[in-house]
C-alpha cells in the first residue's frame, strides 16, 4: 500500500483539492436545504464531522474483520448509530436549533459524503489517517456550506448571524433565503470555483 | 368521509407540486443533478422511486405504529411479558427509528430487486439498473421521516396520520419527483445544443436552471388553502363571511 | 421420518464450510449491533428526560407573557415571583371527532391567573404552531405567541411580530375575530391582516376562533369549579 496518500495529504486534500462539495457534488441536500443561515450551517456541519470522524475511525479500527459483501451493512449501521446520537444531543442541548434543521440530521444517514470516505479510506487504512481524512473532509464541507450560507444570508437578511451588516437602505433580497435562492447560489458558486481552478491549472500548465 | 378524501387529495397535491420533494425540501438532489441527461432514464429513475417509496412508506407506517412508538401495541405486549404493565407502557423505541428505516428500506430494496427480476422481467430490465441507486436516495428516508414526525409526539391522537394518509404522501412525493426530474431531463437535452460558458458546463448550469424551475414551482404556494377552502366550507365560517367571498380564489392575494 | 444417523467426526471441509456460512459471517454485524444498540439505550437515558423537559419548556417559558402581559410578565420577574404552570390536556368532542388541547393552567400562589392553549393549523406555506393566553374565565384573549411557521419571508412571517400579535391582546371571545384587509380595522373584534399576506393572517385567527370555539365552554366550567 505504498501508494495510498498519507494523513497529511489526505487531510489537505479534503479541504480544497477534493473539496466534497464543490469538486465531488457529494452530500447535497444539506448543501442546499439548511444554507440559509450561517447558524444552521456551522450547526449541521458540526453534526457532520461528528458522525464523519466516529464513522471512519470506526471502520479504520475494524477494516481487517471486514467482509467485502457485508461491509456496506456495517457502514450504514455505524453511522446511522452515531447520526441518532447526535440528533439526540441536540435536541437536549441545543432544542431550538434542532427543530430548525429538522429532517435534514435523521438524512445525514445517506449523505453520500460519508459511506464515500468509509469506503474510499478508512476500510483501507489505519485510524490516524482515517481520523485526519475524516477532519480535512469535514473542514471542506463546512467550507462550502458557509460559503453558501453567507452568501444567501447576507444577500437574503442584510446580516450574519442575524445581526445587519448591510445598511438599512439595503432592500432583502427575501428569495435568497428562499429555496429557489439555494439552487441559484450554489450554480453561480460552483461555476465560479470551476473558473477560478481552470484558470489555476492553466497557469501551471503553461508555467 | 368526505373530509378525508379531500385530507388525502390535498396531502398528495401538496407533496407532488407545493412543496415538491427536489425543488422544495431538496432532498433526492444527487441523482436529481446525476441522472437527468436523458428523459427516457429520468423517468425510469422516476418510476422505480415511486415503487420503491410507497413500499418503503408502507413498512416504516407500520413499523413505527406497532413497534416503535410510544405505547405501541405490539412493543407493550412484548414488553408485559417480562415487566409490570406499567413499566411496560413506558417503553419508548423511537431512538432506534433512524437504524429501523434505513435496513427497511435497504433490505425492501433487494427483496423488490429479486422479486421483480424473478417474476418480471420486462420490468426489471427497465427499472433494475436503478434500483440499487436507490437506497441512497434522500427522498425515500425522507418520506419516512416525515410520516414519522406525523405519527409520533402529535398533540392531538386523533390526528395521527393513519396508512391512507401515509402513502398518499409518498406517492405524492414520488410523483414530485418525476416530475422534477422529468422537466430537468428535458431542460438539459436542449441545454446540450446551447453554448454554455465553460466553467458552468454540467453540475453548475443544472443548479441554476433547477434555480429558475423552483422559482416557477413557488407560485403554487398557497393552493392547497385555496382548495381547502373551495371544497370544504367550513360551517362555522358563517360570521367571517363579509370579507371571505374576495379570497376563495386562493394564492393569488399573496405576495 | 428419516432416521437419524449417527455423529461422524467432523472432517475438516465442514469446519471450513461453517466459516464461510453466512450467519457465522455476520458475527461482526450482530455484535456491533449489540455495542451500538446499548449505547444508544445509554444516549436515550441520560437525555431522553432532558429532550421532553425542552419540549414542555419551550411553551412554559412563554406563559407568564402570554397571561401577564410583556410587561407584567418582567415586573414579576423583578420582584422575583415565579408563575406555576400546571399541563393538563383537554379533550373537546364535536361531530363525533375528538380532539385533544394540550393546555397550561398559570397559577400564582394557588390564584389561577389563566390559561395558555397550543394549538395549530394550516398556514400559507405549512403548519402554523402558535400559543393563545386566555384569561382565567376563558372570556378574553390575553396574548398569542407563534412557536413555528414557514411563512414567506418578509410578508407572511410578519405575524411573528410584536406589533402584529399585539392586535389579539384583549379581544373578547364571544364573538369570532375577523380579519381586515387596508390597515382600518376598527370593530372591537376586528384585526388588520398584515400587508400582502392576508391568507398567514386569515389562518392565525382561524386557528384562534378554532381553539376557543371548541376550549371556551369546558374552561369557562373549570374556572367556575375550581373556584
Amino acid at each position: 500500500m505504498a501508494d495510498q496518500p498519507t494523513a497529511i495529504e489526505r487531510f489537505v486534500q479534503g479541504i480544497l483539492p477534493e473539496n466534497p462539495v464543490y469538486r465531488q457534488l457529494l452530500g447535497l441536500c444539506p448543501t442546499l436545504a439548511v444554507t440559509n443561515g450561517l447558524q444552521a450551517a456551522i450547526t449541521m456541519s458540526a453534526a457532520v464531522t461528528f458522525v464523519l470522524v466516529c464513522a471512519n475511525v470506526i471502520t479504520s479500527l475494524i477494516r481487517n474483520l471486514l467482509k467485502p459483501h457485508l461491509r456496506i451493512v456495517i457502514f450504514t449501521l455505524t453511522i446511522a448509530t452515531f447520526v441518532t446520537i447526535a440528533d439526540r444531543f441536540l435536541a437536549a442541548y441545543l432544542y431550538q436549533m434542532s427543530k430548525v434543521l429538522g429532517p435534514y440530521i435523521p438524512l445525514i444517514i445517506v449523505n453520500c459524503l460519508i459511506i464515500c470516505r468509509c469506503e474510499v479510506c478508512a476500510s483501507k487504512q489505519g485510524v490516524f489517517t482515517a481520523g485526519a481524512d475524516a477532519i480535512g473532509q469535514s473542514l471542506g464541507f463546512c467550507l462550502a456550506l458557509c460559503s453558501i450560507a453567507a452568501v444567501r444570508e447576507i444577500l437574503g437578511t442584510g446580516g450574519l448571524f442575524g445581526i445587519r451588516v448591510l445598511p438599512a437602505a439595503w432592500s432583502d433580497w427575501v428569495i435568497m433565503v428562499l429555496p429557489p435562492g439555494a439552487f441559484l447560489t450554489f450554480g453561480l458558486l460552483l461555476g465560479l470555483v470551476n473558473w477560478y481552478s481552470d484558470r489555476r491549472s492553466g497557469k501551471a500548465n503553461r508555467g | 368521509m368526505l373530509s378525508y378524501l379531500i385530507d388525502i387529495f390535498l396531502i398528495g397535491i401538496v407533496a407532488a407540486l407545493i412543496n415538491n420533494f427536489v425543488l422544495y425540501y431538496f432532498v433526492g438532489i444527487c441523482p436529481f443533478v446525476g441522472v437527468s441527461r436523458k428523459i427516457s432514464t429520468a423517468f425510469g429513475m422516476g418510476c422505480a422511486v415511486i415503487f420503491v417509496i410507497s413500499i418503503a412508506a408502507l413498512i416504516s407506517w407500520t413499523i413505527t405504529t406497532y413497534v416503535l412508538m410510544p405505547g405501541a401495541p405490539l412493543t407493550q405486549w412484548a414488553a408485559g411479558l417480562f415487566m409490570t404493565p406499567e413499566a411496560a407502557a413506558g417503553v419508548d423505541l423511537t431512538v432506534l427509528s433512524y437504524i429501523v428505516y434505513i435496513f427497511a428500506i435497504s433490505s425492501s430494496v433487494q427483496f423488490v430487486e429479486m422479486y421483480v427480476r424473478k417474476f418480471f422481467p420486462p420490468l426489471y430490465k427497465a427499472l433494475g439498473v436503478y434500483l440499487p441507486l436507490i437506497t441512497t436516495n434522500c427522498a425515500i428516508l425522507f418520506a419516512c421521516l416525515v410520516i414519522m414526525s406525523k405519527i409520533v409526539g402529535v398533540d392531538n391522537p386523533a390526528d395521527a396520520w393513519d396508512l391512507g394518509r401515509g402513502l398518499t404522501l409518498a406517492v405524492g412525493g414520488g410523483i414530485g419527483f418525476t416530475i422534477a426530474i422529468v422537466i430537468m431531463a428535458g431542460i438539459r437535452e436542449e441545454l446540450d445544443l446551447c453554448d454554455v460558458p465553460k466553467p458552468f458546463e454540467g453540475a453548475a448550469i443544472t443548479l441554476i436552471v433547477a434555480g429558475i424551475l423552483a422559482l416557477g414551482f413557488m407560485g403554487f404556494t398557497g393552493v392547497d388553502s385555496g382548495l381547502r377552502k373551495a371544497m370544504m366550507p367550513e360551517p362555522a365560517a358563517v360570521t367571517a363571511q363579509v370579507q371571505a367571498a374576495p379570497e376563495a380564489g386562493g394564492g393569488d392575494v399573496h405576495n | 421420518m428419516k432416521p437419524i444417523e449417527p455423529m461422524e467426526p467432523m472432517p475438516q471441509s465442514t469446519l471450513e464450510r461453517l466459516k464461510n456460512n453466512n450467519i457465522i459471517q455476520a458475527w461482526l454485524v450482530l455484535s456491533l449491533a449489540l455495542f451500538f444498540g446499548s449505547a444508544l439505550a445509554g444516549v436515550q437515558m441520560t437525555l431522553g428526560p432532558k429532550i421532553e423537559e425542552n419540549k414542555i419548556n419551550e411553551t412554559r417559558e412563554k406563559v407568564p407573557e402570554l397571561v401577564l402581559g410583556k410587561e407584567g410578565a418582567q415586573q414579576m420577574a423583578e420582584a422575583g415571583e415565579t408563575l406555576e404552570a400546571l399541563p393538563e390536556s383537554v379533550v373537546v368532542e364535536k361531530g363525533g371527532k375528538q380532539s385533544t388541547y394540550s393546555v397550561f393552567e398559570a397559577l400564582k400562589g394557588g390564584e389561577r391567573l389563566g390559561w395558555v392553549v397550543k394549538s395549530s393549523g394550516q398556514g400559507y406555506a405549512d403548519k402554523i404552531e402558535l400559543l393563545l393566553g386566555l384569561d382565567p374565565a376563558a372570556e378574553k384573549i390575553t396574548g398569542i405567541f407563534v412557536l413555528e411557521q414557514k411563512e414567506t419571508p418578509g410578508l407572511g412571517n410578519k405575524i411573528v411580530t410584536d406589533a402584529w400579535r399585539g392586535q389579539f391582546v384583549s379581544k373578547g371571545t364571544a364573538q369570532r375575530i375577523a380579519v381586515v384587509k387596508g390597515g382600518n380595522a376598527d370593530g372591537p373584534n376586528e384585526i388588520n391582516a398584515v400587508t400582502g399576506a392576508t391568507i398567514s393572517s386569515k389562518a392565525v385567527t382561524d386557528i384562534i376562533n378554532l381553539a376557543v370555539a371548541d376550549l371556551k365552554g369546558p374552561l369557562a366550567a373549570k374556572g367556575s369549579e375550581g373556584k
